[in-house]
């Protein structure tokens, strides 16, 4: 066996740089942007879809010569392909990140074609008898290996086998990034290391009040932000960007996690159809079993911690076409946390409510409810006149002392002097009737007479928008109440009275 | 040359038949293409016996193109090549047994007493059934512990695939011999960083090789060449995406004509690295190539609009930079495709993301225009006003735009109308356009600081 190890030491020639482990960040800085995809809504804990951009600033003492500087403890979710070193000599030669990561998968196919140890322990008197030999092949779960007895199948036997591997090295436990850089001098280096990375979001959380007259709103807003990755940031400068930044969807950068040793061996059929007994189960499969639960465990929303801090707003800043929002004092971003930041307060927004149906032109539709919007302006003389970022908004009214959800919508990204509209939901006492009392004219200029009931069951007079969806150059004509274009879509603006009903009617003539 | 034989013993131990190839005086060159593929060039002494000898490659590409593979040294003739992927695994082994004896050793649960016997395999369809003495069995029938001891490894029984190659040898003696694959799981693109200085309008550009590695193997001391381009790959080659999704927006807006300091190979751009590098299986690897400071750019703002698309809501226009890659007031280099992530210093001077966009391979002195992202405050909302029949297939649109900015700043916003098809006209319009495209019209709208901004324009179709 001297000559096999001897073989093996040679093969293993040297590591020609040195390695240099940076220190833990001393500065951190997270910045959140939101998925890519999402025009409105909230985050969802369970996949979170946005991004970060995570500066660390951590010290380094680089020898002269030749080294390899590792930076440990990145969040998993890094996109390596995006981290930028800054502050290091000249000399960087590359960039590394290693996919393959240590488990015991990794061990079983490093060791291919070199000693192990195997170990055999008597389940009954504990007393262990050691081998040298070779592994020979971990191809496909199953593992051969050689002694000088023979050849072997691991974990074939019955009997209690496993390895120790000796020498086997070069695997880390988490995607490690690491720099080679050839340094003139020895020196201390302050290294500033950013990158991507996925598994964050945030998204805005408005919460609207209605006052009791109904004819205005005070607005909240919280900034909900999301790490679902495993690693946390202590004591961060913490930002996070609205306004919908271009992704491409970037190649995966490998990664083997491994996976469990199977042992499998040769067909196991008996003469017997009972249960084998329980040494003879996969010691594998058990295993893999615990790694799922472990998995799933780790995954579970349950153990998300949700944090309120002080209600500290947060500062708005323009980054470049998009807003910046800071948050005032360092914070943790834990590990599978979700954390929330007061965002705004305002109070005594003038609101108009809306009822409003969209219908096509020229069809009978049976009672439908119509859709009831807040509208206001995003202005300084309504007390708004900020940029409002996406998110979901919550309204809620005043029953004395108590408040009541009425309605959740998505919002999205509105600047400062846009119009702004908070949906309300249906309201089945406003109902729409569309009757086509008579139809016209040859198959290709058929002239349709509409009747639109709008009946109001509640007792207050309400402002009401009939939309209307036209064919390509159809045109209402006739009409019994004043219709204008708005959006080039006819729209009649109705006042319906308190238990009253309304009745329009008009014609509608096609193109040409 | 005392090692590299001390490591063939130690080789020898697992694998009897043929002669291991691996050589102590070993180069690799490994050329890699944009395409997930790659050329490894495995240059290393071999010992040639003279006659008929086979040698076996077992660190190649796990993904190796076995037909693409050669192997040349001075005086010798290649027989044949061959590809073995039959795999080394208890059930194999146990399955090539059959008819050959096996020695079995019955451990006492116990004791720990051992007591060995000779057992024929007979066979081992769902169960192993040996002959032992006169008596037949099914191996551990019983469940009690029974080691089984082959004798040796069956030929072409392997750990990894192998790849060996059976030569005629004219003299004996060591020489060296390159053996050549193309292979897919090796690839490359390019990465971008660009740090926009919105005071000034210039940029600072860092490209990255990225290089990744997922061909089973590692790479050790590679010579290592990228080149910038995808040859033409046939049936059996790496699988081939022909379907391409629409592309929303032409990044390249002037081809340039100018030529740089790059070697080439034909039409292709080579990228040697400048030192051997390990491409180790599964790592991802980074290398400088670009860092140019100081590049004038524009930040403009551009909004697509399709043929009679109209929207309730005002939709963001989308944010564009655009500079020259010319050796002129630009990066003065080509480059290869990837992705450019754009970065801005934000009130307290750290660089925030702002954005990223794809770019395809770029010649020198062209115009590029990138989209990093939709603009928070620059907003179009396209309506269509009107539509009128004129005849059977002709039509009157009349179409208005009403433009918003909330900056502190005028904006100019370039508005295209697209899907003109046919023999489209635009009869009226408030501002002059310019006609980009038989399909596509162009405005340039300047919105004022805070404020709003409104064109009309008719279109008349025929179809």
């Amino acid at each position: 066996m001297r000559w096999a190890t001897l073989a093996w030491m040679l093969a293993t020639a040297p590591a020609i740089a040195d390695d240099i482990l940076a220190s833990a960040p001393s500065e951190l800085s997270v910045t959140v942007y939101r998925a890519p995809f999402r025009a409105s809504g909230s985050i969802d804990l369970d996949s979170l879809g946005g991004f970060a951009l995570i500066s660390e600033v951590r010290t380094v003492h680089l020898p002269a010569g030749l080294s390899r500087l590792r930076f440990e403890g990145v969040a998993d979710g890094i996109e390596q392909a995006s981290d930028i070193v800054t502050g290091l000599p000249p000399g960087v030669i590359e960039k590394n990140r290693e996919g393959k990561l240590l488990s015991p998968s990794a061990l079983m196919a490093a060791a291919v074609g070199k000693p192990v140890t195997l170990l055999r322990t008597n389940k009954i008197t504990g007393k262990q008898q050691r081998s040298d030999g070779t592994l020979l092949s971990d191809a496909e779960g199953g593992v051969v290996f050689q002694t000088s007895e023979g050849i072997e199948a691991l974990r074939c036997s019955g009997l209690a086998e496993t390895f120790n591997f000796a020498g086997v090295g070069g695997l880390a436990a988490k995607p490690t990034l690491s720099v080679l850089v050839r340094s003139a001098e020895a020196s201390t280096r302050t290294v500033t290391l950013s990158y991507l990375a996925r598994n964050f979001d945030w998204a805005a959380d408005y919460i609207a009040t209605l006052s009791g007259d109904g004819k205005s709103m005070d607005l909240g807003a919280w900034v909900t932000l999301a790490n679902g990755n495993g690693v946390g940031f202590p004591s961060a400068r913490t930002q996070v960007v609205a306004g919908r930044v271009n992704r491409e969807n970037g190649e995966v950068e490998p990664l083997d996690a491994g996976g469990p040793i199977l042992a499998e061996c040769w067909p196991r059929g008996s003469t017997s159809d009972t249960a084998a007994p329980a040494y003879l189960q996969f010691a594998g499969r058990a295993e893999s079993d615990d790694r799922m639960f472990k998995r799933s465990v780790a995954a579970a929303p349950a153990a998300q911690a949700i944090t309120v801090t002080a209600t500290r707003n947060v500062q708005q800043e323009q980054l470049g076409d998009l807003k910046l929002y800071r948050i005032p004092s360092r914070t943790t971003v834990a590990s599978r946390q979700s954390k929330q930041v007061r965002l705004m307060d305002r109070a005594h927004i003038p609101i108009a409510r809306v009822y409003g149906a969209d219908l096509a032109a020229d069809q009978s539709t049976p009672p439908a409810p119509a859709h009831l919007l807040l509208r206001t302006v995003n202005s300084a003389a309504n007390h708004l006149g900020l940029p409002l970022p996406s998110g979901r908004i919550a309204v809620f009214a005043s029953r004395g002392e108590e408040r009541l959800l009425l309605h959740e919508s998505g919002i999205q990204d509105r600047a400062v002097d846009e119009e702004v509209e908070f949906d309300l939901g249906d309201s089945p006492d406003v109902q729409v009737t569309v009757v086509n009392e008579k139809t016209t004219g040859p198959a290709r200029a058929q002239v349709h007479a509409i009747r639109v009931d709008i009946t109001n069951a509640r007792p207050a007079d309400i402002n009401f928008e009939l939309r209307l969806q036209m064919r390509a150059g159809g045109r209402v004509v006739g009409a019994d109440h004043p219709v204008t274009i708005k959006n080039g879509r006819p729209i009649f603006r109705l006042a319906v009275p308190g238990n009253g009903t309304v009745t329009v009617r008009y014609q509608t003539v096609p193109a040409g | 040359m005392g090692g590299a034989r001390l490591i063939v013993v130690g080789c020898m131990l697992y694998v009897s038949a043929g002669v291991p190839a691996n050589g102590a005086d070993r180069t690799v060159s490994v050329t890699i293409y944009n395409d997930d593929l790659a050329l490894v060039q495995d240059r290393r002494d071999i010992e040639i016996k003279g006659g008929r000898q086979r040698i076996e490659f077992q660190d190649v590409s796990a993904q190796i193109r076995p037909e693409t593979a050669s192997l040349a040294a001075s005086d010798i003739s290649i027989v044949e090549q061959n590809f073995d992927f039959d795999l080394l695994t208890p059930a194999k082994l146990m399955e090539k047994a059959v008819g050959q004896e096996i020695t079995i050793v019955r451990v006492n649960p116990a004791t720990g007493a051992e007591t060995r016997e000779q057992a024929l395999v007979l066979a081992t369809n769902a169960g192993v059934v040996l002959k032992i003495g006169p008596r037949v069995e099914v191996l551990r029938d019983d469940g009690l512990p029974v080691r089984v001891i082959f004798d040796k490894v069956p030929d072409n029984l392997r750990a990894r695939p192998t790849l060996s190659v059976t030569v005629i040898g004219g003299h004996a003696g060591t020489r060296p011999a390159t053996l050549s694959y193309l292979t897919p799981g090796l690839g490359w693109r390019a990465d971008y960083v660009a740090l926009y200085s919105e005071s000034d309008g210039k940029i600072d550009v860092q490209g990255w090789v990225t290089l990744t590695n997922s061909s089973g193997v590692t790479y050790d001391h590679a010579h290592t060449l990228l080149v910038a381009g995808s040859p033409t790959q046939v049936d059996g080659g790496a699988q081939r995406n022909y379907y391409r999704g629409p592309q929303p927006r032409t990044t390249l807006q002037q081809a340039g004509t100018e030529s740089g300091s790059r070697e080439r190979l034909g039409d292709y751009y080579l990228y040697p690295l400048a030192e051997p590098t390990t491409i180790a299986n599964l790592q991802t690897k980074q290398v400088s190539f670009l860092d140019v400071h100081g590049v004038p750019a524009e930040h403009g703002y551009e909004f697509h609009n399709r043929w009679l698309g109209t929207s309730e809501t005002p939709q963001s226009a989308k944010t564009i930079y655009s500079f020259s890659t010319s050796a002129h007031a630009g990066l003065g280099d080509q480059l290869p495709a990837g992705i450019l992530r754009f970065y801005m210093r934000d009130k307290h001077g750290e660089p925030q993301f702002i954005g990223e966009s794809r770019i395809d391979h770029t010649p020198m002195g062209s115009t590029l225009s990138l989209s990093t992202g939709d603009a928070f405050d620059v907003k179009v909302r396209a309506v269509v006003d009107k539509r009128t029949r004129q005849g059977n297939f002709d039509w009157q649109s009349d179409m208005r735009y009403e433009l918003s900015n909330a900056l502190p700043r005028p904006v100019t916003v370039k508005l295209l109308q697209e899907g003109l098809w046919g023999d489209s006209r635009i009869t009226a319009e408030s501002q002059k356009s310019t006609r980009r495209s038989a399909d596509t019209a162009e405005w340039a709208v300047t919105v004022p600081a805070n404020g709003k901004a409104s064109l009309t324009a008719t279109f008349e179709t025929r179809f």
